[in-house]
């Protein structure tokens, strides 16, 4: 059964129609790829699957529930989470508290327990340390814990919008272009994270224009063309595909 | 700094420690025959003193709103004036124009706290969702709004002669003005460095870290799971319904409330006390705030030793008061004590 599915998703932007009866379904344990011309759709995508914007039409389904719709931090809680395009970071804080921020079920999070300094906040936060310090320390950012992130560089910015996501232990984590003005050594540092995610098990998409790391990395292609699904499949199969030749290469020719 | 490393500790208890050693000796000269003399020439520093803890209670909420979460109240007066007019209207004995109901004042207090509180979840639920500017705007208009109501409903809220008549529970234990004086300013205070204990921990905890990243971006802090919209209403209503009970003390302590005490001049000392001190830190909004309320009290004396008229005086204090606010803005934009990283402003 699929884990994620997005089934017959429209939304229109004013007059112009993003995405147009897409359908999307991926399993549990996939690492998929979705791929397409600038102005395919890949980002709406993206927005509509989770929750940042409501599609106008259609429905997206997590292991099985209707959350069409959902705001993002209700999906966060059913453990999808997305990184953005450009990284969005919590530049006014620290590195540490950037990934502290995401550990979810933090009594000391509600007014009472913070007031109260309530012991099961402080056990808490101390596990919250622990595993921020460890994910800090995987993606070597250990030597700017301290650092605010407004001083990072965008490679650092990449690592550690990841470091944030997997704070939550996600079951489902899309990655839009998490590898777009990064370079090639971290590239494939930023790959190898990815591809051992995956393997301990969890489902990854990742909207990427980098085709070579993306072919490398994937299950499965997606491929987006004016909002519609263009081609899916093996990504050898998929890159070899005319049509997709020619929405890459051809753009106009019709 | 600490603020690199919030680990809830601490910081704040001392404040908490103060405070109740203050409501301590503050009560011993009112339950007690002791008695404090104070030479007439510091009479106007404790007035202004009392005024000052009473707004430091105003802008410690303002700080959790805007320094913290991030949220825009330019009509932070109107919970003040709220919370002052229902502790009066309960709670006075009997005032010649609007309305005295005359319950026993800690339950006028108490309703006080509650109306701004309430008054703090409708503007939440009407207008927390809308952006920065525009919940200026709404909020600002919200005061505006009130402060009509107040003058114009003269048969509930007694016009621009407001309420008399409100108890004062200080006074009616104290005879002697110097012991009065003494023991409301020890009380107030005791109150503002409790409260400063309470928004301490509170931000210090894990709670403060989802406002302070709401600040920051608001999606990127629902996207890791935190309802965002939660957080926003609290800080909000937190922030009223400190300032209701900050009005609910003026009105115990003035004996009467008027328009005049909640205009928007109120709004804009403590807005440039806490831009002056640095959003986000607590114990320097409160200092930002005495500054700009000492910097005004001490101008007053000037007049007696410059040769000018009072009218140019007052322009000339005006003018003096201006230029110091501009030479922060453009050295310290982050203000005195501001962390220029921690705000997100360019040096």
């Amino acid at each position: 059964m699929s884990l994620l599915a997005a089934e017959g998703l429209v939304k229109d932007f004013g007059g112009l129609r993003a995405i147009d009866g897409l359908s999307v379904s991926i399993d549990e344990g996939e690492l998929v790829g979705v791929m397409g011309p600038n102005g395919a759709g890949k980002s709406t995508f993206f927005n509509c699957v989770s929750g940042v914007i409501p599609p106008d039409e259609g429905t997206v389904t997590l292991d099985g529930t209707d959350v069409t719709g959902d705001p993002p931090e209700s999906l966060a809680h059913r453990g999808l989470v997305r990184t953005f395009q450009n990284t969005r970071e919590l530049e006014t804080m620290t590195v540490r508290d950037n990934v502290r921020l995401a550990a979810p079920d933090q009594p000391g999070e509600r007014t009472l327990p913070a007031l109260l300094r309530s012991g099961s906040m402080r056990e808490r936060e101390e596990t919250v340390r622990e595993r921020a310090d460890e994910l800090i320390e995987t993606f070597e950012l250990d030597h700017l814990a301290d650092e605010y992130s407004s001083n990072l560089s965008g490679g650092q910015r990449k690592l550690l919008e990841l470091a944030r996501t997997l704070m939550l232990d996600p079951d489902v984590l899309l990655l839009d272009e998490p590898f777009a003005g990064v370079n090639p050594t971290l590239t494939r540092e930023i790959a190898d994270h990815v591809r051992d995610l995956n393997a301990d098990g969890m489902t990854i998409v990742i909207i990427e224009h980098e085709l070579e790391t993306l072919t490398d990395l994937v299950d499965r292609l997606v491929v987006l063309q004016q909002g519609r699904l263009l081609v899916e499949g093996e990504p050898e199969a998929v890159l070899e595909d005319e049509r997709v030749i020619e929405a890459y290469l051809g753009g106009d020719a019709e | 700094m600490s603020a690199l490393d919030r680990l809830p500790s601490g910081r704040g208890d001392r404040a908490l420690l103060a405070g109740v050693a203050c409501l301590l000796v503050g009560g011993l000269f009112a339950l007690t025959p002791l008695q404090a003399d104070l030479p007439s020439a510091l009479y106007v520093f404790v007035e202004v003193g009392i005024t000052f803890v009473i707004y430091g209670m105003l802008v410690l909420g303002l700080d959790l709103q805007y320094g913290h979460t991030g949220l825009v109240n330019f009509g932070h007066v109107v919970f003040f004036a709220v919370g002052a007019y229902a502790t009066a209207m309960l709670a006075a004995q009997d005032s010649f124009s609007g309305i005295a109901l005359g319950y026993p004042w800690p339950l006028a207090l108490l309703v006080g706290v509650i109306a701004a509180a309430l008054l703090g979840v409708v503007v939440s639920a009407t207008s927390i969702r809308l952006r920065d500017d525009f919940l200026a705007i709404v909020t600002l208009a919200t005061a505006e709004i009130f402060h009509s109501i107040f003058v114009n409903f003269e048969g509930t809220f007694g016009g621009n002669v407001g309420i008399l008549g409100v108890p004062r529970p200080i006074a009616a234990l104290v005879g002697d003005a110097d012991t009065r004086l003494i023991a409301t300013l020890l009380v107030l205070g005791g109150f503002t460095l409790i409260t400063l204990a309470v928004v301490t921990r509170l931000t210090d905890a894990p709670y403060g870290r989802v406002l302070r990243a709401i600040r920051a971006d608001e999606l990127v802090t629902r996207s890791v799971g935190k309802s965002t919209i939660t957080y926003k209403t609290q800080a909000f209503v937190y922030g009223a319904a400190l300032a209701g009970f900050a009005g609910g003390l003026f009105a115990l302590y003035n004996g009467a409330v008027a328009p005049g005490f909640f205009t928007i001049q109120v709004t804009v000392t403590v807005w440039i006390g806490m831009l002056l001190g640095g959003a986000a830190n607590h114990r320097a909004v409160l200092a930002g705030l005495a500054i700009i309320m000492g910097l005004r009290l001490v101008s007053r004396f000037g007049l007696s030793v410059t040769p000018v008229s009072g009218d140019v005086f007052a322009a000339f204090r005006l003018l003096v008061v201006g230029l110091i606010l501009v030479a922060v803005i453009r050295y310290r934009p982050a203000g005195i004590w501001g962390d220029p990283q921690e705000l997100g402003v360019d040096q």
